[in-house]
């Protein structure tokens, strides 16, 4: 991430106004920054969102091909992640800087998205066996200030959500060799469900209280954060924790638990949002990064 | 190994030269240096010789399935190396700026300017298609690589032959040479590379730059023109301000170029293809020149004469007597050595030598000469001196 | 492509435009408050991201740093989703890296590089969706996120796409008329002197129409620096109220 220099006086100033839930910005420790969300931005992809959460900045484009699918589950397509964490963000991820912090992101986004419970990826076969849909998600990381997998898991659900993947007919021929049609109509498309998809929350221990949505200062005042993945019902699906520092197995239950509610508590608002802005249809200003 | 910087001296130097139009080697602004194009034995081999800057192209081929996009064309792959022979700058497996662009630069002059007939290199449309490989080495850094490797490069594919090819059904065969003759490719037109390259804020511009030359450039314009007077591609680059008329007065003297080298590279095929038919000796080894002397002729060159009695007088007045006289003093010529003959042991005798009467006067007027080298001609030079010294010493 | 007509008979393009008409554009300066300088532009269906560091001190090796100027660094990349067909490497192969290299010597020389020796500026550039004039676009929105940052510059440098079909020359190139085989010519201007810096050209054309095929782009980038010069002055406008009181 983007280095901030935080000296040790700064660091105690936040740590002791963490413990009186108040923070830098004025928020509760369980608040997040004032986010924006916007899809179809991009109008090459299938599916795309962006958004800026305080001023952490992320772009998601998901592009769907068609494949073969995978030996061991050959009913089922896949998501593939790409991160690409873009020199924009700091000088630091120029060239090949960015490829370390790139991997890690994609690693765990694998382990939290590309499973059956959180995406119906049934929905994206084909053919058994033969062919399926594989949705390549592209994550694009332009602007760095602190809670990167939450923005990146918003992002990519509501890219998911924004996703249209042409209907696919498939047709004999007669030699017995299957063909592939993909229907011209642009709005004969499949779409996903998103119900189940989850929303990372992730706790940073500043102190003895931990925070949400911690900001790049707030970060370099922890040594330990626990990553939770949470769907609209409250369920856990992933638990990591990242950091060097130790965490106490009772804080860690305190943390999972304020982690669900948080969780919780994002999804009905955001799948109200996506809903509306679909709603509002062609007739919907895009404005992108020209707002 | 870093290159060994350019002094400022130099710098200023060059620059002031190419203000007042001189060039280091003599050539004049627009002048090309020599350009010598030779073939190797195997076809598709080729090296130019750009006055000291040597450039090596060979070209080969190879059955592959086509690209997914375009299934009936074939494919040409351009790659082009700076070996570390050509100059202390370059290392290996570094990729520096000059090479990308000097790559992306051959690429587009030559695959984009769709010279080569993509289309014949079909066999099966989308399962079998050639590969042309195109691989460019430098092998002498003295400036101005583009030109020398755009040269180079479509000479050797204008000499390549590809190996004849017939399709039954869903069988390949591919001849070998010996069995059917191998085929050229079909080449629409030749695209030749131009450098000027532009110094001083632009105000002046050479053609062909010497490494030197390069080195203080501001600027480079790189323009691609086949003889027919068709722009391939023009590339400036180096961060100078150009203006239109400029552009266009160079591109002017570009098709004036290319038309002069294009017909070279078709005499240079020619003759080729002439020494192969009459059976004679041909490829690099041939090309090369004998580098054995057969004569030696040094030029005369004049020597101011008018006063050369005076001073050798003054000289020889000024000069002390030598402590000791030999009889014949022998001068020997360039190229020879002697050793221990001709002047007496002088080691160790101290005493004895200042007696030494100088006895040793030359008894006659001939000069002895003392010397067992098998040159037949040893010349004595300067007779004249050696008389006045005779003659001085009488006094 | 065959088939597909470049130029009506009408005079109409692909997109409906005429001949010399140029892409509809949109700029935004300001758009990341982290960096020194950034800029949106959006040419037709073409959208790039540019972001400005610096002046700041040499990264990495010393060496590299010039005693009298600055260093200026570029680095062009391409996202993953903005071509139709998913695009493996942003960034680090051939073609990003000539790019790369191009927008570095065009900037060196507009850059008023002299006032900040022994340190270095660094440019950044994004495609977030090509759709042809993809150079073009990169060195607007360059353009915009320096003049962003307030780094000095010789005037501003517009770049423009041109092309030749039937002896019209075309201006403003999309993809379709780029990959469509015929001539694209690609021209980064400073338009008060008209001084060229850089220009790049590809495929086949005559001498003879070089010349007019140089003056229409040309004309397009002069059309462009106008754009460019509103959207600054729109941007300083703003900022201007809102700290104004």
């Amino acid at each position: 991430m983007a280095a901030v220099q935080v000296s040790e006086a700064e660091k105690v100033y936040i740590m002791h106004g963490v413990r009186d839930d108040l923070r830098l910005d004025g928020r509760g420790c369980e608040d997040y920054r004032h986010m924006e969300i916007e899809t179809d931005v991009v109008s090459n992809t299938d599916g795309s969102a962006k958004i800026s959460l305080g001023h952490t900045d992320v772009l998601v484009g998901v592009k769907a091909e068609i494949g073969k699918p995978r030996a061991m589950v050959p009913d089922e397509g896949y998501l593939e992640f790409f991160v690409d964490c873009s020199a924009n963000a700091t000088p630091e991820f120029e060239g090949r800087g960015g490829e370390e912090l790139g991997v890690e992101l994609s690693n765990t986004l694998y382990k939290v998205f590309n499973n059956r419970h959180s995406v119906d990826l049934r929905s994206l076969c084909i053919c058994p066996g033969e062919n399926c849909w594989v949705l390549y998600v592209d994550v694009l990381l332009l602007q760095c200030d602190g809670n990167l997998f939450d923005a990146i898991s918003i992002a990519i659900k509501a890219a998911l959500f924004n996703t249209r993947i042409p209907k696919v007919h498939i047709s004999e021929d007669e030699e017995g060799v299957k063909e592939i049609e993909l229907s011209d109509d642009p709005y004969d498309c499949m779409r996903l469900n998103v119900e189940n998809v989850p929303c990372i929350v992730t706790l940073c221990k500043v102190g003895h209280r931990h925070v949400v949505d911690a900001t790049l200062q707030e970060k370099a005042c922890s040594v330990a954060s626990l990553l939770i993945s949470v769907t609209h019902r409250g369920t856990v699906t992933c638990v990591r924790k990242m950091g060097g520092g130790s965490l106490d197995p009772e804080s860690i239950f305190e943390m999972t638990e304020a982690g669900k509610r948080v969780g919780k508590a994002l999804h009905a608002p955001l799948m109200e949002l996506l809903q509306k802005e679909e709603s509002l249809g062609k007739k919907r200003q895009k404005v992108g990064f020209l707002g | 190994m870093r290159d060994t910087p350019l002094s400022n001296c130099e710098r200023r130097f060059l620059l002031k030269a190419i203000e007042e139009k001189k060039r280091l080697d003599g050539r004049q602004t627009y002048d090309y240096r020599n350009i010598k194009i030779t073939f190797g034995t195997d076809y598709g081999c080729c090296i130019v010789e750009l006055g000291r800057t040597r450039v090596l192209c060979q070209v080969s081929c190879e059955l592959v399935p086509p690209k997914d996009s375009r299934p009936t064309e074939g494919i040409m792959f351009f790659n082009l190396e700076l070996s570390p022979m050509a100059s202390p700058a370059f290392e290996p497996n570094r990729q520096s700026e000059l090479l990308v662009m000097l790559n992306r630069q051959l690429e587009r002059c030559l695959r984009n300017s769709k010279c080569i007939d993509t289309e014949s290199l079909c066999v099966v449309s989308g399962e079998k298609v050639w590969q042309i490989r195109v691989d460019v080495h430098v092998l002498n850094h003295d400036g101005n690589l583009m030109d020398a490797a755009s040269i180079a490069a479509i000479s050797a594919l204008s000499h390549f032959r590809r190996p004849d090819v017939a399709i039954q059904g869903r069988d390949i065969t591919v001849f070998s040479p010996e069995e059917r003759d191998p085929i050229p490719l079909s080449i629409y037109h030749m695209p030749i590379c131009v450098s000027f390259a532009f110094f001083l804020q632009g105000s002046y511009l050479l053609v062909d730059p010497c490494e030197q030359e390069e080195r203080v450039k501001d600027g480079l314009l790189v323009i691609a023109m086949n003889k027919h007077r068709e722009i391939c591609s023009i590339q400036s680059s180096g961060g100078i301000m150009l203006l239109k008329d400029q552009v266009l007065r160079c591109s002017k003297i570009a098709s004036v170029k290319v038309s002069e080298i294009t017909e070279l590279i078709n005499k240079a095929l020619e003759n080729d293809k002439k020494i192969r038919k009459e059976g004679g000796k041909f490829g690099f080894a041939e090309s090369m020149p004998k580098e054995r002397i057969t004569t030696l002729k040094r030029e005369e060159a004049p020597v101011e004469m008018a006063d050369v009695k005076e001073t050798a007088n003054e000289i020889v007045n000024r000069t002390e007597t030598p402590t000791e006289v030999v009889s014949s003093p022998v001068l020997v010529a360039m190229g020879t050595a002697q050793v221990g003959e001709g002047i007496v042991n002088s080691w160790g005798l101290d005493e004895d030598e200042e007696d030494e009467p100088q006895t040793e006067d030359t008894k006659t007027d001939d000069v002895m000469v003392i010397s067992d080298s098998e040159e037949e001609e040893v010349v004595i030079l300067n007779e004249e001196a050696q008389k006045s010294t005779k003659l001085s010493k009488r006094k | 492509m065959a088939g597909l007509e470049l130029l009506s008979d009408q005079g109409y393009r692909l997109d409906g435009r005429k001949a010399t008409e140029l892409r509809k554009v949109q700029a935004r300066t300001s758009v990341f408050a982290q960096a020194d300088g950034s800029a949106y532009l959006e040419q037709g269906n073409t959208k790039a991201l540019a972001v400005v560091y610096g002046p700041h001190e040499t990264r990495g090796s010393r060496s590299k740093s010039l005693h009298d100027r600055a260093v200026i660094n570029c680095q062009f990349s391409m996202a993953t989703f903005s071509t139709a067909e998913r695009k493996r490497r942003p960034h680090g192969d051939r073609k990003s890296s000539e790019m790369s290299l191009h927008l570095k010597q065009t900037f060196e020389a507009a850059v008023l590089t002299e006032l900040y020796p022994r340190s270095q500026i660094d440019i950044y550039v994004k495609i977030l969706q090509a759709d042809g004039g993809n150079y073009s676009a990169c060195v607007n929105a360059a353009t915009l996120a320096l003049v962003d940052a307030g780094i000095p510059m010789r005037d501003y440098v517009c770049a423009c796409t041109a092309g030749f079909v039937e002896d019209t020359p075309l201006a403003d190139l999309c993809h379709a008329e780029e990959s469509g085989g015929g001539t694209s010519l690609a021209l980064a201007l400073l338009p008060r002197s008209g001084n060229i810096a850089l220009l790049q050209m590809d495929a086949r054309l005559h001498q003879d129409h070089l010349d007019a095929l140089i003056e229409a782009a040309m004309t397009a980038c002069k059309g462009l620096s106008k754009v460019l010069d509103d959207v600054v002055r729109q941007h300083l406008e703003e900022v201007s109220v809102l700290t104004r009181d």
